[in-house]
């Protein structure tokens, strides 16, 4: 739930390969320490971003189609044990310039087990400048969030999602309106400078007038980042499946987009400035963890179905994309005798890494720094993607300037339209 | 043989009425093949024939047959039973002397009885009356009689009552042919003249000819001449039909058989050309046929277009057997590479269009099709053009001529006003009436091609509850209020989908071509403007929204590989399209607009 950092993968969504390749990890102990050695390796040149995943929840939300179980059936203890054996994996070398933990709900865990957890990671990542936990509004109270600061946390993000009491009710949110301002004034109380909200809109049923009180109540806490998604169907939800039988219909693509430019325009003019499609942050409170995605940093994913990207040495601008197994059981079982539990791996090569470069990169206000991408990938954006430059630029979807490829304004709301062509070289 | 002992004759009847099954039982009669050889309908060697129970190749089978004590040669020429096969009807008649014409006991005359009883007097053979299934329960034989008498002369006590499935009557039938039909004219001393009525190409030996000896004879080891072309053969192997193809050591005047003379290339023999000595060649050709004319056009474009080459090969194929079919590689922008085929009416189009996809295991799409225009241009010069895109600029064209035909449709009389309201859509002017008999009206429209090769027949058949059939006659080219529409994506005219209509359905065809494809093309990132203008001028207009919102809400570390792959996905889906006007126009949506299947 919340603002989702490192996405674990969506359960149900596995193929061949990768129940074949779970089979050997069971088996082929040899091929699995080699993989481990490797990991070690991989991103020792870079600084990465640590992500450990939380995969449990009081109660599901309806749209939320990330992996997560309910957290009385698991034993807290043994989960955060398993986290910590698997961080392990990653002792040498591995620098982490950020550190976030989500979920699922981070703050469903035992305070004591969430703090812990906190704690040991604070000593693995003593550089990072920013360590971001994810809250619930309803889970949290002073002894936890003081707990945390304490442990070294100092970011701090809310999943709100909505200020409508309906909307938290169709959603599924186990909070109320009220406990939203309550859990930001506490986190204030607690020393947090640092605080982000995560907004839903295009719920069903919302006109932009409740979009437009949704901004003014997220405004009104003074917080300093807010990340606004527009409502997706995901696969394997509620929401999907009341979607499939007629019960909900995704709002009018007009109005998806009115309540998205009206995000832009509010928030901008309360000077949240937008510098990621769906991210909003006051000038230097930009989530740095999340930034590092966006740049095709490499990055390590602890957890049921986190993912990592893990760089090359020699070629920087590939490496694989590992993502772990999204069972809580066969990922304890596997990290507690001392085993891997990625249940696939894609490799990246540098063609990958350039489009998916890009991808990310355009995702950015500040688009494709031509410099960055070059000392990233090794290759010439305004070459490798001439044509579609070329063709969005002649309509005023891509802008050139400063060095750097970005989206123009009105590219946006139809960003995919335009970054397919991104997506693979011809 | 004595030639008077020979009789040349066709069967023709309207589909259905039992011209195939006639035949069979005259080949068991004769002895030609046994009951227990006999396929169904062994003339029929298409399957596509069989199922449609139509026969669209001509062929020929000589029977022996004794009548009063003398041994007589039937020679049976089999002829297509479809109007748009008139062509073919012509020219097996016109290797025989005689013809049967066959009307069904329950159906009675059909439209396209009446046009092959029209073409067998032109043929000047001699026509016989059959009326066919008169054991059905159904049958109202007195009454066809009638219609029979009333409509094409032939008096009613002297049509021959069978049913050919049965066998009823088929042998006083045969006997009738021996006595009634006249034998071929005998000049056998005169140089050997021999027509060629069909042809059909053979993997292992060339071409073969179908011919009928009009004088003279033809031997094998003879050095010939086709008159036409001048090429000269050697014949190899000349023969009959038994049905099966039985080598003879020559074909005297009034037989019929085939020749075959190492002839590789099936263009090089001309259907209707005659065959004659080398050595001492007749003075003249005998009179052939008008070459057949391609009066509805098509495009056929392959469903995938890495097709293109077995499609060209399949037609190739098709037209070794079928030289009254064209197509000439067609290129167009936004359909890719394919042909535009000419063919004689509506129904050979569909059989080509069956027999690529039967034998061939091709999947093709079909544009709408369209006919042939004549036009006058400013300099007093005549062309003709097959497709809208070769209309010569407005400027230099005085006119433009489109064919009209004579349009023969028989149906029954509770059943007039539904299609007269129909013609009259169509701008087909009514001629006459005509009553066969009290139930059953015969109407004669004078009607624009252009307006019956789409989907009138079916519109016909719809509201006559299926029992009018119709029939056509090209009978000329007339000047007409005509023009051409162009369709402008995006501002940019689009070749492939223009077209020319009426004045007065330029409007309603072109608007609804846009709302079709207004439906096919994907939204873009602009609004797309889609017109209809008549020379510069837009009459109507639709528009095709932008995308107001694709974008993926959340892009984090866990996500990149899939939403990697559904990038790649949407980008795949682009490639198929067509680039025009900087729009990006998938090619099934063309196809779409343009299929004739919905």
């Amino acid at each position: 739930m919340a603002e989702l950092a490192t996405g674990p993968t969506r359960h149900g969504l596995r193929c061949a390969s990768c129940v074949k390749r779970e089979a050997d990890s069971q088996t082929a102990g040899r091929h699995v320490l080699a993989v481990a050695d490797d990991e070690r390796r991989a991103t020792s040149n870079e600084s990465a971003g640590l992500y450990v995943h939380i995969p449990v929840c009081r109660s599901k939300c309806r749209y939320c189609g990330f992996y997560s179980v309910p957290a009385g059936g698991v034993d807290a203890g043994r989960l955060v044990d398993g986290l910590l054996r698997e961080l392990e994996r990653y002792d040498d070398g591995i620098e982490f310039c950020t550190a976030y933990i989500g979920g699922g709900s981070p703050t469903a865990l035992p305070a004591e087990e969430l703090i812990r957890l906190v704690r040991r990671v604070r000593e693995r990542c003593p550089q990072a400048q920013e360590f971001t936990v994810e809250c619930n509004p309803g889970q949290v109270d002073a002894r936890l969030l003081g707990g945390l600061k304490t442990a070294g946390v100092n970011r701090l993000s809310f999943g709100a999602q909505s200020f409508n009491a309906r909307e938290l009710e169709l959603l599924g949110r186990a909070h109320s309106v009220g406990q939203i301002a309550a859990a930001v004034a506490m986190a204030r109380r607690s020393g947090f400078e640092n605080v982000g909200l995560d907004l839903i809109f295009a719920i069903p049923g919302s006109t932009l007038a409740d979009w437009q009180a949704g901004l003014e109540a997220a405004l009104a806490l003074n917080i300093e980042h807010v990340s606004a998604y527009s409502l997706s169907f995901e696969a394997g939800t509620v929401f999907e499946a009341w979607r499939g039988t007629g019960w909900l219909a995704a709002v009018d693509e007009e109005l998806d987009r009115a309540m998205y430019e009206e995000a832009i325009d509010r928030l901008e003019r309360a000077g949240l400035r937008q510098y990621e499609i769906s991210n909003f942050a006051r000038p230097g409170c930009e989530c740095r963890h999340n930034l590092g995605y966006w740049a095709n940093r490499p990055y390590v994913g602890i957890g049921p179905a986190a993912a990592s990207y893990l760089t090359n040495d020699a070629v920087r601008a590939s490496g694989r994309r590992l993502t772990n197994d999204a069972d809580i059981g066969r990922y304890l079982a596997a990290v507690e005798s001392g085993r891997t539990a990625p249940a696939e791996t894609n490799l990246v090569s540098p063609d990958d890494a350039a489009c998916e470069t890009a991808v990310l990169n355009l995702r950015r206000r500040e688009g494709i720094d031509l410099a960055e991408f070059h000392r990233r990938t090794g290759r010439d954006a305004m070459r490798i993607f001439a044509e579609p430059i070329g063709r969005y630029r002649q309509m005023g979807l891509i802008e050139v300037a400063d060095r750097a490829v970005r989206l123009s304004g009105q590219a946006l709301p139809i960003a995919d339209t335009i970054l397919c062509d991104f997506s693979a070289l011809e | 043989m004595d030639i008077q002992n020979i009789r040349n004759f066709s069967i023709v009847a309207h589909i259905d009425h039992g011209k195939s099954t006639l035949a069979d039982r005259m080949l068991e009669l004769t002895g030609t093949i046994t009951s227990r050889q006999a396929k169904d309908q062994i003339l029929d060697s298409m399957d596509i024939e069989r199922e449609r129970g139509i026969t669209i190749k001509a062929s020929a089978v000589t029977m022996e047959y004794e009548h009063e004590g003398q041994p007589y040669m039937l020679n049976l020429i089999d002829t297509p039973g479809h109007v748009d096969f008139g062509y073919e009807v012509s020219r097996a008649l016109a290797a025989c002397e005689g013809a049967l014409l066959v009307v069904d006991a329950t159906q009675g005359i059909q439209a396209q009885t009446l046009a092959n009883a029209y073409l067998a007097t032109e043929a000047g053979a001699e026509i016989l009356g059959v009326i066919n299934k008169v054991d059905l329960p159904a049958a109202q034989a007195d009454l066809v009689a009638e219609e029979i008498e009333h409509v094409l002369g032939i008096r009613k006590n002297e049509c021959f009552h069978i049913s050919a499935k049965s066998g009823l009557g088929v042998k006083d039938l045969l006997d009738a042919v021996c006595m009634l039909l006249p034998p071929p004219v005998d000049r056998s001393d005169e140089p050997a003249r021999a027509l060629i009525f069909d042809s059909q190409y053979d993997d292992y030996r060339g071409v073969i000819c179908y011919v009928r000896v009009f004088s003279g004879t033809l031997k094998t080891r003879q050095r010939v001449r086709l008159m036409g072309n001048g090429f000269t053969y050697q014949v190899t192997e000349l023969g009959k039909f038994r049905p099966d193809m039985r080598p003879v050591d020559e074909l005297g005047t009034g037989e019929v058989g085939y020749v075959i003379a190492n002839i590789r290339d099936l263009a090089n023999v001309r259907i209707g050309d005659t065959i004659t000595d080398d050595v001492h060649p007749a003075p003249d050709a005998l009179r052939g046929y008008k070459p057949p004319m391609q009066m509805v056009f098509s495009d056929f474009y392959p469903g995938n277009n890495t097709e293109y080459p077995r499609l060209r090969a399949a037609f190739d194929k098709l037209s070794l057997n079928d030289a009254s079919f064209t197509f000439v590689p067609q290129n167009s922008q936004a359909l890719g590479f394919g042909f535009r085929c000419g063919f004689l009416g509506l129904l050979h189009m569909e059989i080509i269009q069956e027999r690529l996809e039967r034998e061939n295991d091709i999947d093709v799409v079909q544009t709408a099709p369209t006919v042939s225009y004549e036009i006058l241009l400013r300099d007093g010069t005549v062309k003709r053009i097959d497709a809208p895109s070769e209309l010569p600029d407005r400027t230099m064209v005085e006119e433009i001529r489109e064919p009209f035909v004579k349009l023969e449709i028989i149906t029954t009389n509770d059943t007039i006003g539904g299609i007269m309201k129909l013609a009259e859509g169509r701008r087909c002017k009514l001629l006459k009436t005509d009553y066969l008999s009290p139930t059953r009206v015969m109407m004669v429209y004078k009607a624009p091609l252009a307006e019956i090769v789409y989907d009138f027949y079916d519109l016909i058949k719809g509201v006559s509850h299926g029992y009018a059939t119709m029939d056509y006659e090209f009978t000329g080219f007339e000047v007409g209020d005509l023009v051409k529409i162009d369709i402008l994506v995006n501002g940019m005219p689009v070749e492939a989908l223009s077209l020319i209509v009426h004045r007065s359905n330029a409007e309603p065809r072109g608007r609804k071509l846009i709302t079709k494809l207004r439906k096919a093309i994907p939204r873009q990132q602009f609004e797309i403007p889609l017109q209809v203008a008549i020379g510069g001028k837009i009459i109507a207009r639709e528009t095709i929204k932008a995308y107001r919102k694709d974008v993926t809400a959340k892009l984090y570390g866990g996500d990149v590989t899939r939403k990697m792959k559904l990038l790649k996905k949407q980008k795949e889906g682009k490639k198929r399209m067509k680039n025009i006007g900087a729009v990006e126009i998938p090619q099934e949506a063309f196809m779409s607009v343009l299929d004739t299947s919905d």
